[in-house]
């Protein structure tokens, strides 16, 4: 039987804002996700789209790449880029 | 533009009323307005995307009987000492000329209306990263921005005086900050406009300053004026709904 793990990874992007994710990992898969930290992103609600877009998907970086352009297009980020979510997003993995 | 005299009220009504302003002036209902405000009794503000259990440290927030509310907006997470830490919130169509279509652009049309106020107060005051106004490079103002149905919302704090030990208290400081931080104390990084006026602040005089600031930068007079009954239900509604409740602070 697969086991969840939960993980907790911190990263303070140098020059930005403090970037905390919480995810439950499954075999190197997403289960579940929370991205929480100081930074800005427009609209907000493009950060929840991201959570429940990154659900399932296993820890790839082409796989989560697409999924950060595919959720953060049009969205203006302040403190935080997307390869900032991805450098952390790939720490999840084992 | 609308100017709402100074208020006070509790952290989660503060929000509640910045919302409410929003949503009135996306229905037309209400022209675009600036106010300023206390958080009373003095609180703690987490931005939209932290998580309280994270950010805040509840066992000392119950022991000092302070409010904590989520914003709408990102950033950081702030103490508000009631009457040392005046608020302001402005509340524009992004239909409005002055109002830049770019985030970081619409920072610096409204910090620079602060810098602009602290002028006339007396302190020289500088535009730093995106969204600060520091003073001798020492933080004294921070903003948080969001956008919702075509309308700008921006709120943000000025220091009027700053008590980094009780700050310190409440928050709870994750290792990577306090690494990060640790090169430079609060002490050493904010100050405010005590410190670097030495005498009492006048919050009238303060308050006409930077009300004159802000019509500088939009070129536009400001007409005092007061919350309508609609925007009144709205608040009480949101307060209800929204911000007083454990759903809406633990929301992530």
């Amino acid at each position: 039987m697969a086991i969840q793990k939960m993980k907790k990874i911190e990263y303070k992007v140098p020059g930005g804002k403090l970037l905390k994710i919480s995810a439950m990992v499954e075999s190197d898969k997403i289960k579940d996700i929370k991205i929480h930290g100081d930074f800005f992103a427009y609209p907000e609600e493009s950060i929840e789209k991201l959570e429940v877009g990154l659900k399932n998907i296993p820890l790839e970086e082409s796989k989560i790449r697409e999924i950060l352009e595919n959720s953060l297009r049009e969205v203006e980020l302040i403190g935080i880029s997307k390869e900032d979510l991805l450098h952390v997003l790939m720490k999840l993995k084992d | 533009m609308r100017f709402i005299p100074l208020r006070e009220d509790n952290a989660a009504m503060c929000m509640a009323i910045d919302e409410a302003i929003l949503l009135a002036r996306a229905e037309n209902k209400v022209p675009d307005t600036l106010r300023f405000y206390f958080f009373t009794p003095p609180a703690v503000s987490i931005g939209y995307f932290q998580s309280a259990e994270e950010e805040v440290d509840f066992k000392k927030v119950s022991e000092l009987k302070v409010d904590v509310v989520r914003r709408i907006t990102g950033g950081g997470a702030v103490y508000h000492d009631s009457r040392n830490d005046l608020t302001y919130s402005i509340v524009v169509s992004e239909k409005n000329p002055k109002i830049p279509r770019n985030i970081r652009e619409s920072y610096r049309v409204i910090c620079g209306a602060i810098v602009s106020g602290l002028s006339h107060f007396g302190i020289d005051a500088k535009l730093a990263g995106i969204n600060d106004v520091v003073v001798n490079n020492k933080k004294i103002s921070g903003s948080a921005q969001t956008r919702k149905r075509g309308v700008l919302l921006q709120h943000g704090t000025l220091l009027i005086d700053v008590n980094p030990k009780i700050m310190f208290s409440l928050l709870k400081v994750s290792d990577e900050k306090i690494r990060d931080k640790l090169i430079k104390s609060i002490e050493e990084r904010v100050t405010s406009l005590k410190k670097e006026i030495k005498r009492e602040i006048e919050i009238d005089k303060l308050i006409d300053c930077l009300k004159r600031g802000f019509e500088e930068t939009f070129e536009e007079e400001l007409e005092e004026g007061e919350l309508t009954d609609y925007e009144m239900k709205l608040a009480k509604k949101l307060y209800e709904e929204k911000y007083s409740r454990r759903e809406w602070l633990f929301k992530r």
